[in-house]
């Protein structure tokens, strides 16, 4: 337990607040004060953080079990399972995949139309640019790759400062941003579109089409 | 996606597990990667996204208290066993390191205090970002700062 004796005065917390002068303060309480600034910035300093293999065995983890539940969707679809069904609805559920076996066909006629489609390349390549003269290194995350923060680095033109790099995307829309030096996270400033990530974040929206990028 | 979230928050929430857990680097990743997993499996429960850090770091601090809880009953058991030492009294031979007898003198907080001394002068954090964290009042919170304030005085005498 803490003594009356034992505690620091009002304005010796308002200065360890910084919200206070050390002006006017007994010279030994202010020794105290500083005494237990300089100790917590002593132990700031060794204070050893976990790093990037957090990351790792997270991911590891949400994967494996992803991979578990795929399984065992999978298991469930294989396995035999017997279903007991009323006369009544027997008869109903009849009717109804005669209906889809109808459909199924007509359906089936039409696809030679998506073969078409086929034709077209899978991926197309897409060029980003950042400028960011000051950057040691900057490299693309995105939907495309997990998000990794090294998946794709880009190259500097030491002239103009501007880096680039140039990544296979499918078609569809995708979402992006740009690490610089391996830490800070920027949208791309030139794209058409940022949209909020739910979580206080913007990431910058590309849209690829089948035979280009539409916006980008 | 959620790898984005787990780097940012695993830098932001690092410094305050590690000093939560008496700078044990491994305990506070595992502290960190159990309150990644469980954010990640309660997503849907987060229900305001702008609240999103609050929400996780909420998580991580549980889990640091938690941990804490665990490695309170090994102590005691151990030290029970070896009719252990009071670890201030390893001080004597650590004078030369005002920080790491810092570090001994903050098992002397409640974990409350702990918490808020942690994130005021080891993150400097201003008190109102802290008391949103901390889902406290700012007169409270600054209680337990002042508090915290008062002990490691009277320890940082005890020991040096």
């Amino acid at each position: 337990m803490t003594n009356d004796s034992d505690k620091l005065s009002a304005e010796v917390q308002r200065y360890l607040d910084g919200e206070g002068p050390a002006d006017g303060i007994d010279s030994s309480a202010c020794a105290e004060a500083d005494r237990l600034l300089e100790a917590t910035a002593r132990y700031s300093e060794r204070l050893e953080t976990p790093g990037s293999e957090v990351d790792r065995a997270v991911m590891a983890a949400i994967g494996a079990r992803a991979t578990e539940e795929r399984e065992s969707l999978w298991g469930w679809l294989v396995n035999p399972h017997v279903f007991r069904v009323r006369p009544a609805l027997a008869a109903a559920a009849m009717v109804v995949l005669v209906v889809a076996g109808v459909l199924g066909g007509s359906l089936r006629e039409r696809a030679p139309a998506a073969t078409e489609s086929a034709a077209l390349p899978s991926t197309i390549l897409v060029r980003f640019e950042l400028v960011a003269p000051t950057a040691d290194r900057v490299s693309l995350a995105g939907s495309f790759n997990d998000w990794l923060p090294d998946g794709v680095q880009l190259t500097k033109n030491p002239d103009t400062g501007v880096w680039t790099g140039t990544v296979p995307l499918r078609p569809g829309e995708h979402q992006y941003m740009f690490v610089i030096d391996g830490a800070e996270w920027i949208p791309d400033p030139d794209a058409h579109a940022q949209v909020d990530d739910g979580f206080g974040q913007t990431n910058s929206v590309i849209v690829v089409g089948p035979r280009g990028v539409i916006r980008s | 996606m959620y790898r984005v979230l787990v780097e940012r928050y695993r830098a932001e929430f690092g410094r305050y597990a590690s000093a939560m857990l008496d700078g044990d680097k491994d305990d506070a990743a595992d502290a960190l990667q159990e309150a990644f997993i469980r954010a990640y499996d309660s997503l849907a429960s987060c229900r305001d996204p702008n609240r999103f850090k609050a929400w996780l770091f909420r998580i991580v601090s549980n889990q640091c208290h938690n941990v804490r809880k665990r490695r309170r009953g090994h102590l005691s058991l151990e030290r029970a066993a070896e009719h252990g030492e009071e670890p201030a009294s390893r001080a004597d031979d650590e004078r030369a390191d005002i920080g790491e007898v810092l570090g001994m003198a903050m098992n002397a907080l409640t974990t409350e205090q702990r918490e808020a001394f942690i994130l005021k002068h080891v993150e400097g954090r201003s008190y109102a970002e802290i008391a949103e964290m901390l889902a406290v009042g700012e007169d409270a919170l600054k209680m337990r700062v002042y508090r915290a304030r008062d002990e490691l005085k009277k320890r940082l005498e005890e020991l040096l």
